[in-house]
């Protein structure tokens, strides 16, 4: 799966979660905004139309119809952000010649108005879907949005009903006389909106900006940079620096959280320091409360030969230097094959193997500690070592005081490893019997041989490892 | 907790059905209808707005007929009671062939209590022969009924302008001389 670090996500979740919420009051507001215009314009339109509509009805029942003409001139006037028209049922502009008055005159089969001598108002005729739909039989009230202009115009056609009252005059044979066109001229209303709609989104994504940066700030001081720097601290404990501490002085889980994470690397630093100086055995002791037991176990003896004489005649700092280099490459090379390093005893290296291949790894251990000391020579100052193994059963248990003890092994097999060891000579690993038994057969040994070790009456068989470069018989060979 | 999911899903589904399940609207124009007494003895077979040149004949409910007006500041009021309904045939022309149907009903049916209510009547049209009932939203109807309270040129003409409660023609109304329906057998 794709990494993604979590101030991303967090700082993401923050702006779709704003986005959201905030856009969504916006959008509701811009919607009621827009729809509350309308639906104002609109009853306004409508209003007006009504009240036009009933004022031309009884311009006309008297038979005043120019007292109508003269008044939608006059709003026309007063109201010039407003356009009132009136058309006949057939778009024919009303008033704009005599053919009402003669079918009035006809109706009535008298002349009751006189015939006009100059002709109306000319106006563009309305038409369209929205006209027919005005004057359809039932009449609909018409609403619509229309620009011209560069201008937009809320407009409604308001039908003049033909109420049998009328139909005395302009005769039964229609329902709908004509239609009473009201056009408004909205456009500074609809500038003012879209500033308004401009403003608030601006102010939406200010808001929006300004709460992710205060609410993405709060959040990484108080959690993530606190976590980032446990991060930190863990991935320097993996590589194996210690050192590190993280600086979190909040009194929250955050800062419980940092402080407990400081004394659990303490506490691995204070392990790995400890790995130092004392046996792995001596620390699974420690921590697992290990009871004294007999075990089976190798044990790997390793002594420089020599040493006293080239200490009298060496600078100590050469002397030092030169054991401490050879000593911790023992010590590397018996961890790569499984030993424990027991204890260092001046230039002398006690070390256990457990397991059911000990004695083979022990040999192996011992094999290339021997070829490192001849082929590293001039490392090491000339210095080289003797080597003993013998494998049985130990004693395994920490031994001395209670103020001073070591978890270390005792018994006869580390007494004749010991012995082994003082009697190889530079270069050489003698092992007792039961080491080459275990051994296995792709190790090879010269001997047997007998040996008089302190301690032991009768003579010991012992065989000398075979360490030269292509003499282990590894497998199939 | 089983019992309290099992009841949420319950009322949930009961929603559903109540939200896809439309309530049985009301029928204002039943079946019987035709056998409802006329409103005038005129033949209504002249050319008039709305329904221009086609035939109509007005029925009304017995509920209808039991409407009387009271007088009041010298002008008679009719007060049509809450049910009242008055189906108005519309045949598609003025002499409709004997036995020929209608093709259109609209109907007034008085509900002042209904939202849709206009001047305390809902107006109606039913459309044949699918029987679709449209309540009329717009305010053409009851603008054009409205002259049924002033003077108008049907029947008598209201001269004294009473309040006959938007219909033209009310019951008792007298008919004027040569307006008599011969009354046609297009039923």
């Amino acid at each position: 799966m794709r990494f993604r670090s979590l101030t991303f996500t967090v700082n993401l979740f923050l702006v779709l979660a704003l986005a959201a919420g905030v856009g969504l009051v916006m959008a509701a507001f811009t919607f009621s905004l827009l729809s509350s215009r309308d639906q104002l314009t609109r009853s306004n339109l409508l209003q007006q139309g009504n009240i036009i509509y009933t004022s031309i009805a009884n311009f006309m029942l008297p038979g005043n119809a120019p007292l109508a003409v003269k008044f939608v001139s006059q709003i026309a006037i007063s109201s010039p952000e407003s356009a009132i028209s009136l058309y006949r049922r057939d778009g024919v502009p009303a008033f704009s010649d005599n053919a009402t008055i003669e079918k009035v005159n006809s109706n009535q089969k008298k002349i009751k108005f006189e015939p006009r001598l100059a002709p109306g108002p000319q106006e563009p005729r309305p038409a369209g879907p929205r006209f027919k739909e005005a004057t359809a039989n039932p009449p609909q009230e018409v609403f619509f949005r229309e620009s011209e202009g560069g201008h937009t115009y809320f407009r409604a056609y308001r039908p003049l009903i033909n109420l049998p009252k009328c139909s005395v005059c302009h005769g039964a044979d229609h329902t709908v006389r004509g239609v009473i066109d009201i056009r408004s001229d909205v456009s500074s209303v609809i500038r003012t909106q879209n500033l308004t709609i401009a403003g608030g989104a601006g102010g939406f994504l200010l808001v929006v900006g300004l709460l992710a940066l205060f609410i993405g700030t709060f959040l990484r001081s108080l959690v993530l940079s606190p976590i980032q720097s446990i991060g930190r601290l863990c991935a320097e404990v993996t590589s194996g620096r210690f050192e590190g501490r993280v600086d979190l002085r909040a009194k929250n889980e955050i800062g419980d959280l940092g402080r407990t994470v400081n004394q659990m690397v303490s506490g691995l630093r204070e392990r790995f320091e400890l790995t130092k100086y004392v046996s792995r055995g001596t620390i699974g002791a420690l921590t697992e409360g290990e009871k004294p037991q007999r075990v089976q176990r190798t044990l790997l003896f390793t002594d420089v030969r020599g040493f006293t004489a080239y200490t009298e005649k060496t600078d100590p700092e050469r002397v030092v230097g030169a054991l401490n280099r050879l000593l911790e490459r023992q010590a590397e090379i018996i961890h790569e094959w499984g030993g424990d390093i027991d204890k260092f005893v001046g230039d002398e290296v006690v070390s256990v193997f457990a397991g059911e291949d000990a004695a083979a790894r022990a040999c192996r251990a011992a094999r290339d500690i021997v070829r490192l000391c001849a082929m590293r020579a001039q490392d090491f100052d000339g210095l080289a070592v003797g080597v003993g193994a013998a494998t049985g059963p130990i004693i395994q248990g920490m031994i001395g005081s209670e103020r001073r003890a070591d978890f270390t092994v005792i018994g006869d097999s580390v007494n004749i490893a010991s012995r082994l060891c003082s009697i190889a000579k530079a270069g050489q690993v003698i092992v007792s019997d039961s080491t080459k038994a275990a051994a296995g057969l792709e190790l090879i040994f010269k001997g047997p041989f007998g040996a008089k070790l302190k301690g032991k009456t009768a003579a010991q068989k012992v065989w000398i490892l075979e360490t030269a470069e292509g003499s282990t018989q590894e497998a199939g060979s | 907790m089983k019992a309290l999911l099992a009841g949420l899903c319950a009322l949930a589904l009961s929603s559903a059905l109540c939200g896809c399940v439309k309530a049985a609207e009301e029928i204002y124009a039943p079946d019987d209808y035709p056998g409802w007494a006329r409103t005038t003895a005129i033949l209504l077979n002249y050319p008039i707005p709305g329904h221009e040149n086609r035939l109509r004949i007005p029925r009304m409910n017995a509920k209808g007929f039991t409407a009387a007006p009271r007088a009041q500041g010298g002008k008679l009021v009719w007060d049509f009671p809450e049910d009242t309904t008055i189906v108005k045939e519309v045949f598609a022309s003025a002499n409709p062939a004997p036995g020929e149907k209608p093709i259109q009903l609209t109907i007034m049916a008085k509900d002042p209590t209904d939202k849709r209510a206009q001047a305390g009547w809902l107006w109606i049209t039913k459309d044949l022969p699918d029987g679709k009932e449209t309540v009329f939203t717009g305010n053409f109807c009851v603008t054009c009924h409205a002259n049924a309270n002033e003077q108008h040129p049907y029947g008598d003409g209201n001269p004294n302008e009473d309040f006959r409660d938007y219909v033209y023609f009310v019951p008792g109304e007298s008919v004027p001389k040569g307006q008599l329906s011969q009354q046609p057998a297009y039923r």
